[in-house]
Formats: structure tokens, sequence, C-alpha cells
């Protein structure tokens, strides 16, 4: 369900947002600042996320526990 | 082309302007102003001492009624009558007339006279009253001793005159009291009675008995309570004394050692009727002293607590009356025409009000003479002014902490507006803390007016910037999401990928569709995957932060019409910095979306790579991709390729532009011709050139005169002489910085990998609150730095000066004297 598409599809989505952003911000001298500040919101968080989801796609490494008894982890 | 309103994005439009006022009016139109507060006044009389300017009577005569009020508010004080202060939100004040303000000086003039002759004739009373208490407690204890001596009058003639002893031993055992008495005087023994301050009577016994060679009797009671000091309301403990003598100059010397010594010598009978009468008298004055004390203290009250009603009123009315002849002086006066020229900057677009409400001052006054505002043309930098509202000023007074953006430059503060709390939770990101966080500033935020009040300075700084803490605290709620944090504990919003695909395979084939898989909490390698992986978001982090930033470089060069910053400054800038950290982003993210076990081949080290790739251009320690040797070395060239470009293109372009505009022979104005002395004519040439440029209007001549003359303020650009070499240096600079910086600023991002892995460390160790406190304000420190240094550096030039306009609301908020009257 979430493979690598899934970060283009995203970035779809907060394109079409960014874009909503820009005509639906409120009309007035704060204009700018509202598409500014809305825009670069949805950009950052979208970074942090697609950055996240990236690092787990393929990861080298996996979780080891030591502490555990072995018949827990298998579940 | 000016757009059609100012918006944060940029500093306002400004204008210098030029008012021609009626003399009569100037007062009203400077109020009106200054309710406004559009205009910053500049001062036309820089070679005018303070005292020779038209208005400085006036001042003076303010600045005496300020001192009256000032000393009402101490005398409140001392009486300990509360202050009502006056709260700007509620109370409005009427701009004064010229009358109310005579009227105020009379009247704080005469409060002053009355204050200070009751403050007088209180401080006499109670001179008297402690006099009196005193005399009244060396009666009573002069008193005790008397009655105690008797009893040993024999061996104290004993002492005195040793041989008559036993002559008179035994008529005294017939005498009754009075006349032993009187037998002092017989014995020829003086004494003299007073009162003391304690701490001074060993020194006082000293000298005595030093100078007396020991010839004396002193006898001294302590006063149960203290008395006080009527010169400074101290109270001090004191003793009676009395000290017995022999002879009428030994009794005169005890006088002047106690006088000197700051002792109250009083009278006292021997005789025991006359000291009674002598304590009825003075018990009688002194009720007669305390009543009049109360009633004159009373009265002052009255008066002082009549006065509080009023008293911060009119601390600001003065202090704003004050400022207002303070911006008069600041004006031109013409005696012939009797008119008042100001000149000052104002925001293009409030030019419209400024113009009506000079048209409704003169209306009111009923004027015949118009007053005529002009818009003037001038080469001098306007300042910079950036309109903020609740929500921006925080951000705007951290961006202006740095520096002044240049006038018209991208206004730094609208980045910061996301990038600054967005960066500050990346290294706070937990859940937990910031939903804490979020409590207390949506706290701040609902309790706005009340807790505007509050003085404490802390609380007071905190408070100012709640609408940071408040984006702060929503992204720090992203960001925890992101890294699954919530008090350093984990939460299994989703399936953990581990555990699907366990039975298949050793990998999973799915991610965790949002944050941090629950599953490496806890684990022993932890930490590796959450240091590559944090690593590598500050990287990103970082590229995409100074990109961003880099881009309004190109904004500013093309709104300043300068397009050798874009050719010669933005692009080979952009290109050299995508050529190497951009690269290595890309490199990051194709790392991630390859699936390294499947196609069975050893993932390369990225930080080798990039090493390599300066060191050893062409070696491939693993390879990433096919053809990668090529790329590498490709963009390497152009990175170098770049930096001639910086260094050269705008310098010797700037030189070519210049040398065009010498050919075709225009000069700077107020430059200095340097070919020879032959043509001397070409100054004179130059002025009056100067002369033409700037006449626009009437009073052309004036701001010429100005305008070549001091730059007072020091804010002048104009006349600025090319000189080849100094751009060169400012380029190579430039460069240099640069370079270096694209290094420095992309590590410098790895500050958010080691916060946000401090933070996870210590949450799991840390109390709570500590911890928020702590790590908020480490985590805040460095990201405002990513805003300053890494950010800022990319685009803006910080070589504006504040726009500080003449405004009331400003005045009353930035005094620290009128701080104590406003609630």
């Amino acid at each position: 369900m979430a493979n690598g598409w899934s970060v283009i599809i995203g970035l779809v989505v907060v394109v079409a947002m960014a874009i909503a952003a820009w005509f639906f911000s409120p009309k007035g001298e704060n204009q700018v600042l509202w598409r500014s500040s809305i825009i670069l919101s949805i950009a950052s968080c979208f970074l942090m996320w697609a950055i996240t989801f990236l690092a787990q796609l393929h990861p080298l490494i996996e979780p080891r526990r030591s502490d555990l008894r072995k018949e827990y982890i298998h579940h | 082309m000016a757009p059609a309103r100012d918006t944060p994005f940029r500093s306002a439009d400004m204008s210098m302007v030029q008012l021609y006022i009626s003399n009569e009016i100037g007062r009203e139109v400077v109020n009106a102003l200054g309710e406004l507060g559009l205009v910053q006044f500049r001062d036309l009389n820089g070679d005018l001492s303070a005292f020779q300017r038209a208005f400085t009577q006036d001042i003076r005569r303010l600045d005496n009624v300020e001192r009256q009020l000032r000393y009402f508010h101490a005398q409140m004080d001392k009486a300990g009558i509360a202050l009502r202060k006056l709260d700007l939100d509620v109370d409005t004040l009427a701009p004064p007339t010229t009358t109310e303000i005579d009227e105020l000086a009379e009247r704080s003039q005469s409060l002053e006279q009355r204050v200070s002759s009751l403050n007088e004739s209180y401080e006499t009373l109670k001179k008297r009253e402690v006099e009196l208490t005193e005399w009244r407690w060396v009666l009573r204890e002069a008193g005790g001793f008397f009655d105690r001596a008797h009893g040993n009058v024999e061996e104290i003639r004993a002492s005195t005159d040793n041989d008559d002893a036993p002559l008179l031993q035994d008529v005294e055992h017939h005498i009754s009291a009075p006349e032993v008495e009187r037998s002092f005087s017989g014995m020829n023994i003086g004494f003299v009675a007073g009162v003391i301050a304690r701490d001074r009577v060993a020194a006082f016994e000293r000298i005595l008995w030093r100078t007396l060679r020991g010839n004396l009797y002193m006898n001294q009671a302590e006063i149960p309570d203290p008395l006080v000091d009527p010169a400074n309301n101290e109270p001090v403990q004191k003793n009676v004394f009395v000290i017995f003598a022999h002879g009428k100059e030994i009794l005169a010397k005890i006088r002047k050692i106690s006088e000197s010594m700051g002792a109250e010598v009083y009278n006292v009978d021997e005789n025991s009727d006359l000291r009674r009468d002598q304590v009825h008298e003075v018990n009688a004055r002194l009720n007669d002293v305390q009543s009049v004390l109360r009633n004159t203290q009373q009265t002052l009250e009255a008066e002082l607590t009549q006065i509080s009603r009023s008293l911060s009123a009119w601390m600001i009315l003065v202090g704003k009356e004050k400022a207002v002849y303070n911006s008069l002086n600041n004006f031109s006066y013409d005696r012939a025409r009797r008119t008042l020229i100001a000149e000052g900057w104002c925001p293009t677009h409030d030019l419209p009000l400024i113009r009506s409400t000079l048209q409704d001052v003169t209306n009111r006054a009923g004027l015949s003479v118009p007053s005529i505002i002009n818009e003037i043309r001038t080469n001098k930098k306007p300042p910079t002014y950036l309109k903020t509202n609740k929500f921006t000023e925080a951000f705007q007074t951290i961006v202006n902490a740095y520096g002044t953006a240049t006038y018209q430059e991208v206004n730094p503060a609208i980045p910061v507006i996301v990038t600054f709390p967005f960066l500050f939770a990346v290294m706070f990101g937990d859940l937990g803390h910031a939903i804490i966080m979020l409590c207390a500033s949506l706290a701040m935020i609902y309790w706005e007016k009340p807790l505007k009040k509050v003085t404490f300075e802390l609380f007071a700084m905190v408070y100012y910037g709640r609408y940071i803490a408040l984006v702060m605290a929503v992204f720090s709620i992203y960001t925890g999401l992101i890294y699954n944090d919530i008090f350093s504990k984990s939460m299994t919003l989703f399936k953990s990928s581990w555990e699907r695909s366990r039975r298949s395979s050793g990998t999973p084939t799915t991610a965790t569709p949002f944050g941090l898989d629950w599953r490496w909490h806890g684990t022993e390698n932890d930490l590796l995957f959450s240091n590559s992986y944090k690593m590598k978001m500050s990287i990103i982090l970082g590229w995409a932060h100074m990109t961003y930033s880099l881009c309004f470089a190109y904004i500013n060069a093309r709104h300043f019409k300068r397009p050798v910053d874009i050719w010669g400054n933005f692009l080979p800038g952009m290109i050299f910095f995508q050529a190497i950290f951009g690269y290595l982003v890309i490199c990051i993210i194709y790392k991630w979306t390859v699936d390294w076990f499947a196609i069975g081949q050893q993932p390369p080290g990225l930080l080798n790579m990039l090493i390599y790739m300066f060191l050893q251009p062409g070696f491939i320690d693993t390879p990433l991709y096919p053809g990668q040797k090529y790329v590498q070395i490709g963009l390497l060239l152009i990175a170098l390729a770049q930096v001639p470009i910086l260094l050269f293109l705008k310098p010797f372009y700037l030189r070519w532009e210049h040398n065009r505009a010498r050919a075709k022979g225009y000069r700077g104005i107020g430059e200095r011709s340097r070919v020879s002395a032959l043509d001397e004519d070409d100054d004179a040439g130059a002025a009056n050139g100067r002369h033409s440029v700037d006449s626009a209007g009437e009073g052309a001549a004036m701001i010429a005169q100005d305008l070549d003359g001091d730059d007072d303020d020091g804010h002048g650009g104009h006349g600025e002489e090319f000189e080849f070499s100094e751009v060169m240096i400012h380029q190579v600079i430039h460069t240099i910085e640069f370079c270096l910086n694209c290094v420095s600023h992309t590590a410098s991002y790895l500050r958010l990998w080691a916060l946000s892995l401090a933070h996870q460390q210590l949450s799991a160790v840390l109390c709570c609150i500590i911890l928020i406190i702590m790590e908020g304000v480490s985590a805040m420190l460095h990201s405002l730095r990513l805003a300053w240094v890494e950010s800022f550096s990319k685009f803006a030039e910080f070589g504006g000066w504040p726009f500080a306009p003449f405004s009331f609301k400003q005045l009353l908020e930035e005094s620290e004297e009128l701080k104590e009257y406003m609630g």
C-alpha cells in the first residue's frame, strides 16, 4: 500500500493544496503573508514526511532487540 | 511602478514631504500628526544648539511643570497615597488646548507652593513635637535621678569636699526634702540635663571624663521608645542624661561639649514642685502641637489625594506637549512670513490621510491661510518601514534584532514566520512536550488582554512571543508525530512494517505510511538508524532552506533593477551550490529509493563519495549508479567555472558601465572633479546642477542647501564615487565568503540532527517542564542562528535605517518615566 509512488502522489496532493492556498488566501494587504506562510508550511511538512518515508522505504538495517524473548519477536 | 498598497513583503514606499504650516496652528498640527504617528520629522536646524531654537522657552516651562508634578508624586509616596494610574485603553485624553496647558502650569505652580508650605510647617511642627517629647522624658527621668540623688547627697559631697563631711552629716538627717534639693545649689553643685543619641553615649562619656578629669557625676537612662528624627524621618534610640558637676565653668564646659556632640540640653528645675509645673506645661504644649500637626497632615493628605486623581493624566499631557515642542524645534521658522516649514518622511500611501488631517486642523482653527503639504524628490535613502500586526510583530522583532532591512528589499521576516518555528520543531519534536507548549501559548493568547498588564520581565518576554510559541508548538506536534515520540515513548498508530513482513523475508516490502516505525523504539540499533536518518534529513532541510533563501536574492535583484546581480551573483552562486549540494541531496534521495538487498549490491557511503569527488575526481569507491564518474567530474568543473564568474563579472560590468557614462559626459551629483585646477568653474557648475535638480517647489533652495550641506543623519546616499578597487575587493570577499559558506552552512544544519537527538535522549532522563524550558530555549537559539546566519546571508543586505515616526503611542510605550503613571 505504501510504496515509492506514495511520494509522487503526496507531491501531487501537496502541489494541489499549495495552488488552492494561493487562490483561497484571504484578500487584503496580508495576502502575501497568508500565501507565503501556508505554502511554505505545506512544503516543509511534506518534505519532512517524504524524507522520513523514503528513509524507511528500503532500510539497510533492521530493528534488533536482545532483551526480548525469541517467542515475542516473532509475533 | 508601485504596488497598489504596502504589503508586509517589502518595506512601505516612503516619500519625503514638506509641510508649510501657519505659525498659529503649528502646535495643533504636530499634535494631530502625533496622534496619527506616520511622519518622521527631519531636523532642519542642525546648526542651532538646543538653546537657540524657537520653542526652547516652552520646553523649559514644561520641564518646570514636570518637575512640580514629580515633586507631588514624591510627596504622595512619602505620605503613602496611591496613584490613580491611567489606563490608556480605557481613558482617552483629548488633545489639550494652549490655555489648558497654561492653566495646568499655573495650577501646579500654586499647588506646589501650597504643598511645600504645608510640608514646611509640618516639618517645623514635627521638630517642635520631638523637642517637647524629649523634654518630657528629661523631666521624667531627671526627676528620678534627683529622687535617688537625695539618698546619697552625702556621698556626693563626701567625694567632692572630703573635709567637711562629718560636720554636715547630722544636719542632713533633719532637713526635709525641699531643703535637700536646695542643698545642691548650696553645695555649689550644678547639673546639666539633656538627651543624646544612644550610639554616641560612650564617646560622650569618655570625652567628658577626659576634659573634666573625672570631676563629674553622670547619670543616664534609656528612653524606651525610639524618637523620630524630623530631618529624615528615621527612628533614633536616645538616652536621657543628667550630669552633676562642681562649679560654673565646668558646667558651661559640659554644656558646650554636649552641644558639640549633638545632644539637646533641656532646662530642668531642681525644685520638684516647679518640675511638676514644667511637666504639666510641657504636656499641654505637646497636646497643642500634636493636634495642629494632625490637622496639617490631614490637609496635606487631602490636597495630595486630590492631586493623585489627575496626576497621571497631567504627567502624560505634559510629556506629550514636550514631545510636540521638541518636534516643532526641528522645524524651520520663517519669521517674516510667520510660517513653519517642516520636512519629513512618511509612507507614500498614507499621504492622503496626512493631507486630510492637515486640512481638518486648519479648518478647525478657522484660518484663511491653507496648510500645504508637498511631496519632494530627494536622493536620500528613505527609511525602512515594515508594518506589523499582532501576529507578525514578534517575528519582525527577531529579524530587526539582527538588523534593519534595506529599503524595499524582501522583508526577511516573511520566510522566518514559517522556517524559524519549523526548524525549531525539527529539534524539539516530541508530541507530549509540544502539547504542553501549545496549551501554554493558547492560554496566553486567550487571556491576551489581562496578561498584557503583567510587568514581570521574564513573563513579558514569553508573552511577547506568544504567537511564535503557538506556531512552534503546532509544528512540534507535527514533528513529534513524525518522530513518533510522546514524552519519549512511542505510539503504535500504524502497524509496524517489520511485523507484517517478518514471515516472508528479511526486509519489509512497504514502509510505514507516516512517521518513524515504532518498532525502532528501544532497540539496540535505534541510534544507528535515527542518526543516519536525521543526519540526512538535516542536510536536505538545510539545502532546501538555503536554496529557498537564495531565490530571494533573485527577487531583490529584479526589484532593484540590477541585472548584474542576477548574472554575476545569483546565477553562478546558485549553480555552484546546486552542483555540489544539490547533487548530494539527489544522491541521498536516490540511494533511499534503491532496494540494495534486492539487487544484491553494496550500498555506497555518500560521505566518502562527496569527499572523493573533491580529493580524487574520477575515483569512485563504491558506485551509486553507472556513469557516476563523468557526472561528478562534470559537476565539479561546472562548480569551479562559477568562481571566476562570481569574482569578475560584476566588478568589470560596473566599471564598463561607469566608463560608458563618463564617456557620455555624465557626472555624479556632488562629485568633485579631479581633473586639474584648470577648470575651477566645474565646482560651481556642479553646484548649479544640484540646484536645478531639486527645483521642484518653492523651498527648493532650502532643500538643495540642505542636500549639499551636512548629511545630518548620515543616511544620505548621494555622490558615491566609483572606485574600482573597492568594488573588486568587495566582490572578492563576497566570493570567498559565499563558496566557503556553502560548505560551512550546510554543515551547520547538522545541528538539527544533534539537537533533536539530544532532546530525545534527555527527555528519557529529565523532568518534563525543566526539559521543555531548557530544550525549548536552546532549540530556539539554534533555530534563530539558522535564520540569521545561514538564511539571511544568502539574500538580505541589512543596510537600512528604521522609520521612527513621531507618534504619541510609541512615545508613551517607550518612555520609562511615564511608565509608572500608566496602568
